[in-house]
């Protein structure tokens, strides 16, 4: 196997390079980008946060998730951006008049023909319209059809479906050693309790682990909430967390 | 019967119904279609003695029972996953290793003096393996968890294959396995090769390794 050697010219415009980094060719054009996806550029483009000033009429009309507005930078000029995600495979998508939901941390990057709103479900990012997006993931993208529950971390997004809704199954505390399960707590938990339940048509889209990438987005939400909570709602939040976090050490 | 099917290097499709059965580690469970339970358990179908073995011996990870009818993805930590195909063989693995196997198969612990007598306890504890190790035995399909692709090596008498600690995944067969030092003076004044610890494994089988010096 020989890895090639690429110059401004022959670097893939608007294709992959690898599995693991995307080129993106600016004209003129314009990109949004998540912060510190961008790993390597040629060409003029400077990179500018969606605060500034000549940006206002285009984020106005495409960016609409305030709480992601931090995360992301524009890039414009002339030349060609190379992106990429600790050494997750990336896969760009077209959308033709379409609309697809996906996990915030695992998109890169949209061309602005797209449209991005907050999803329902929090940690969720939709597109709508026509357009390039690139999103990485941990292993290969792996398309399904509903009907299909799916552990939360391993889904990556979803296009043309309903909204999903959330399946939970204790089936294992009925029954007579389930009661008892229950109230002793031994035997533990099998840890696939909770699934998003996704019917009707449409696609999909799973990674091949549970590892998920950091969302400061979803961390943020979270945080901005904890303030309703009171006294007992966060000693039961730190139960639970400690809970969590021994399960993912396990 | 092909019923696991690799989608692609790390997830795993199951097909599960009544009488086939299978435990996997908990909370593997990437997606599955169907009426599929996932019930804990602290037996993974070795009865309480082995339940207890096996606790003793720190060969225990956090199984579930998976039942039903359906088709069941899995996968974990975006680690390689790896099918072996038992025909009344044994698979000796690290029970940290195991993604998912058919209930069918029937799981042991095994201690190392076992194999090697002292040399084993040794081996555990050089190795971090410690000193018990996981059997799986009978007709069916175990997959195993890995940090990088998995090379099955053969292993023929007049062949013994010698293998990096940190590699071994799993083997299989009537293999001998020992710990073969090439410990010198110069590892003692910190100029050895680091490679002072190896694997021999001799016997007829095969040895599973992975592409990486990860311990998982």
């Amino acid at each position: 196997m020989s890895t090639p050697t690429f110059s401004a010219a022959t670097l893939p415009a608007n294709d992959n390079v690898s599995s693991y980094a995307f080129g993106v060719e600016l004209n003129g054009g314009r990109w949004f980008a998540q912060k510190g996806k961008m790993i390597a550029y040629y060409g003029q483009i400077s990179f500018e946060a969606l605060s500034a000033g000549p940006l206002d009429s285009l984020v106005a009309s495409h960016f609409h998730s305030p709480l992601y507005a931090h995360d992301w930078i524009v890039a414009s000029g002339s030349g060609k951006l190379l992106l990429a995600d600790r050494g997750f495979d990336v896969n760009s998508f077209d959308l033709d008049d379409g609309n697809l939901t996906i996990r915030a941390g695992n998109l890169l990057a949209f061309e602005p023909g797209l449209e991005l709103k907050q999803s329902i479900i929090p940690g969720f990012l939709t597109l709508l319209g026509t357009g390039r997006f690139v999103a990485a993931s941990n292993g290969p993208v792996h398309f399904v059809e509903p009907p299909i529950r799916v552990d939360p971390q391993a889904l990556l997004g979803w296009a043309d479906c309903p909204s999903p809704c959330h399946h939970y199954d204790h089936s294992y505390m009925r029954g007579a050693l389930g009661t008892a399960r229950m109230l002793t707590g031994l035997g533990g938990q099998s840890g696939e309790e909770h699934q998003f339940d996704f019917t009707g048509r449409g696609t999909v889209l799973m990674q091949s682990s549970e590892t998920v990438a950091a969302d400061g987005g979803l961390l943020r939400q979270i945080e901005g909430q904890l303030g309703l909570l009171g006294t007992s709602g966060l000693q039961r939040l730190h139960q639970t967390i400690g809970a969590r976090l021994q399960a993912e050490r396990d | 019967m092909p019923g696991y099917t690799a989608i692609n290097a790390k997830m795993l499709q199951v097909d599960i119904a009544p009488g086939r059965e299978a435990y996997s580690r908990r909370g593997a469970m990437l997606a599955y279609t169907g009426h599929v339970d996932f019930a804990p358990t602290a037996t993974a179908g070795q009865g309480i003695g082995g339940a207890l073995g096996r606790a003793v011996a720190g060969e225990r990870e956090a199984m579930m029972h998976v039942t039903g009818h359906g088709t069941v993805l899995f996968g974990r930590g975006g680690l390689e996953t790896h099918v072996v195909e038992l025909r009344g063989d044994t698979l000796f693995v690290e029970a940290d290793r195991l993604l998912v196997h058919d209930a069918s198969l029937q799981t042991g612990t095994m201690f190392m003096g076992e194999q090697g007598g002292l040399r084993g306890v040794v081996r555990g504890a050089v190795t971090g393996q410690g000193l018990f190790t996981t059997t799986l035995t009978g007709h069916g399909s175990v997959a195993v968890l890995a940090h990088g692709g998995v090379l099955e090596l053969p292993i023929r008498p007049d062949r013994p294959v010698h293998v990096d600690p940190q590699a071994y995944v799993a083997h299989r067969g009537d293999v001998e396995n020992r710990l073969a030092t090439a410990a010198g003076l110069r590892d003692l004044v910190g100029r050895g090769s680091g490679e002072a610890f190896q694997l021999r494994l001799s016997g007829t089988g095969s040895v599973f390794v992975q592409a990486s010096e990860e311990k998982i």
